[in-house]
């Protein structure tokens, strides 16, 4: 579903991934995992399309196209989804407002008809259940006001509402409290389908013991050092990221 | 010119007539017009003497209307007309003026439909609204669209009345359009406005608002969405006379092609007003790099233990929430659409009538699918 080759990323005149190479099939959940200023939030970034990111060299490939030819709003109607690491606050827009906008934009990009005020409605209730979203956090401004966990509850929401391909998790763990997180992993989980592929981005492993993933991927300074089952997670928390990196790659 | 007012109006006049005589039409040298420079708009033109028109529709119930043109002026007109306007075109207004409409809410009178008020062609014109003790009233006025029109208002609130009041500026190719409005309120009594410009070669709504008994409030807000070469202009000078008065100020502007938003705020707290309270807050989205925004909140504080607080900020869309939305699926256009029309949704939602309100927002709505 996923193939980077040689992803080469400039931010400004400073290149962040130095040849990146991955691979992910649908059905797979990817994990990567690496030290701060490793590139983790650059490859997220560059895979939902921000600008500001430049392909120096290298090529990703989403279901044979071109990724990085398409505008981030049309990779969203293809089914690429990033759950942010720091979801944006947007006073003035209400969250329900928002999703119906972006469901039924991405909706219409896919030649579908857009679903009115209670098919939207009725959906958005159904899954905002589950993952414990209120009513009430539905009725405010996008995340303004919400607490780390709310926003984190409302990326995974719209992850549900969305049904992407391909979902890109950024540091979904940071600033969760235990229970949050599980809610969180929980949310996730239930998405697993042979049909979506998931890259989970994370510094630390502890998420990973609720998401457990196929592989992981170790990235230090712009490429991918060394590879495993999930047990590598285990070793990295052992161990911590200097011994990996410490090794030849 | 009539001779139909008594002479205690024809003594204001004459008063008005030297103000505007030692002014002439201002040019940015004056500093109040510094970003609205109406000699220029105006060119050889100039003011001319011309009449404008008014226009009431269906006036409701309990609203007395009087037309100036004509003779007999009733008490509450004479009491109250030509009192308090004394900036230059105010004054030129009541120079220059044969006619105009007075509006008179009688004592307790709560005016449940909105009075329509338009004022339309080319020339000068006045008005007066009177609201007596606990009246209230919203006035909805709309600004017909000519090459030159200079309104004088002139409002009157007395204790504990309570007026709303909307304005909303199309766009107006062309057009040089100015009005002041000068306020008197009373104890308790209470203002809220809201002021929507869409621009033309120069519009501009000057505010003069007197907080004259304990406790009086005024609520300003407004919004423009400006494009092409537009220019809208709202100035206020808000005067605290009295303790415990509160005025609070919201405007937001958007600026796209070469257009230029104005908002001048100048709070003056007088001597003896103590416990006041005043906020006011300007903010400015630019869309080109050819477009202006003028800001300038300005405190003047001549009391002990008030509170006031003033801010001005000029900024671009923000980056990161554009990338949000379009990375959930939201094209382009309508993200930028989308962040405009949330920027301007809390100065929209001062609007108290949800008519009124919902009127701004289509209005908005259309014109940002314009601008963005």
């Amino acid at each position: 579903m996923l193939e980077i080759k040689n992803l080469h990323v400039s931010v400004g005149d400073k290149e962040i991934l130095k040849g990146l190479t991955l691979s992910i099939k649908a059905g797979e959940v990817h994990a990567i995992m690496g030290p701060n200023g490793s590139g983790k939030s650059t490859l997220s970034y560059v895979l939902a399309g921000r600008a500001g990111y430049d392909i120096t060299e290298g090529s990703i490939t989403y279901n044979g196209e071109d990724l990085a030819a398409l505008a981030p709003e049309v990779r969203a109607a293809k089914g690429v989804f990033l759950a942010m690491q720091y979801p944006v606050e947007i006073p003035g827009v209400t969250t329900m407002m928002f999703l119906k906008t972006a469901l039924n934009s991405q909706r219409r990009a896919r030649g579908e008809s857009d679903l009115d005020a209670v098919g939207v409605l009725k959906l958005v209730r159904a899954k905002a259940k589950t993952l414990n979203v209120s009513e009430e956090m539905l009725k405010r401004a996008l995340n303004v006001g919400f607490s780390g966990g709310e926003k984190k509850r409302l990326e995974i929401l719209q992850m549900a509402i969305f049904e992407p391909k391909l979902a890109v998790l950024d540091e979904t763990d940071s600033g969760l409290d235990i229970d949050a997180l599980k809610l969180v992993a929980e949310g996730v989980n239930a998405l697993r389908d042979p049909t979506r592929a998931m890259l989970v981005i994370t510094h630390y492993q502890r998420l990973l013991d609720y998401i457990v993933p196929d592989r992981i991927h170790v990235l230090a300074k712009g490429r991918i050092v060394a590879e495993g089952g999930k047990e590598l997670a285990l070793e990295l928390e052992a161990k911590g990221y200097e011994h990996i990196l410490k090794e030849p790659a | 010119m009539t001779l139909a007012l008594p002479s205690t109006i024809q003594a204001r006049r004459a008063e008005a007539a030297t103000i505007f005589g030692s002014h002439g039409v201002p040019s940015r040298r004056v500093e109040e017009w510094k970003y609205s420079d109406l000699k220029v708009a105006l060119g050889e033109a100039g003011i001319g003497t011309d009449q404008a028109l008014w226009q009431v529709d269906a006036l409701p119930e309990g609203v007395t209307q009087f037309d100036l043109s004509k003779s007999d002026a009733p008490d509450w007109v004479q009491k109250h007309f030509a009192v308090a306007d004394r900036n230059i075109m105010g004054a030129a207004s009541l120079t220059l003026s044969d006619g105009g409409v007075a509006l008179l809410v009688a004592k307790g009178a709560q005016i449940a439909a909105p009075l329509k008020l338009a004022f339309n062609g080319t020339g000068h014109v006045r008005g007066l609204l009177v609201l007596e003790e606990g009246a209230s009233l919203i006035l909805v006025e709309s600004v017909g669209i000519a090459d030159f029109r200079n309104v004088g208002f002139e409002i009157v609130l007395g204790d504990g009345a309570s007026l709303e009041h909307i304005r909303i500026s199309p766009e107006s190719g062309d057009a040089v359009l100015v009005e002041e409005a000068s306020l008197r309120i009373a104890a308790g009594a209470r203002y809220r406005a809201h002021f929507a410009g869409f621009g033309s070669k120069l519009s501009r709504m000057e505010l003069e608002i007197a907080l004259e008994g304990e406790g009086a409030e005024a609520h300003l807000s407004g919004v423009s969405v400006l494009d092409g070469k537009r220019h809208s202009d709202v100035t206020t000078h808000v005067i605290h006379r009295s303790g415990n008065t509160i005025s609070t100020q919201l405007f937001k502007h958007v600026a796209g092609g070469n257009a230029r938003a104005v908002y001048q705020g100048k709070v003056t707290v007088a001597k003896g007003a103590n416990g006041s309270d005043s906020h006011q807050s300007a903010k400015a989205l630019l869309l080109g790099e050819n477009a202006e925004a003028d800001l300038k909140p300005e405190l003047e504080i001549f009391a002990d233990d008030v509170k006031c607080a003033h801010g001005a900020a000029v900024g671009d869309l923000d980056a990161e929430s554009l990338f949000y939305l379009r990375a959930r699926g939201i094209p382009e256009a309508e993200a930028r659409g989308l962040l405009l029309h949330a920027f301007l949704e809390d100065a929209v939602a001062e609007i108290t009538s949800t008519d009124q309100r919902e009127l701004v927002r289509t209005a908005l709505l259309a014109a940002l699918k314009s601008v963005a």
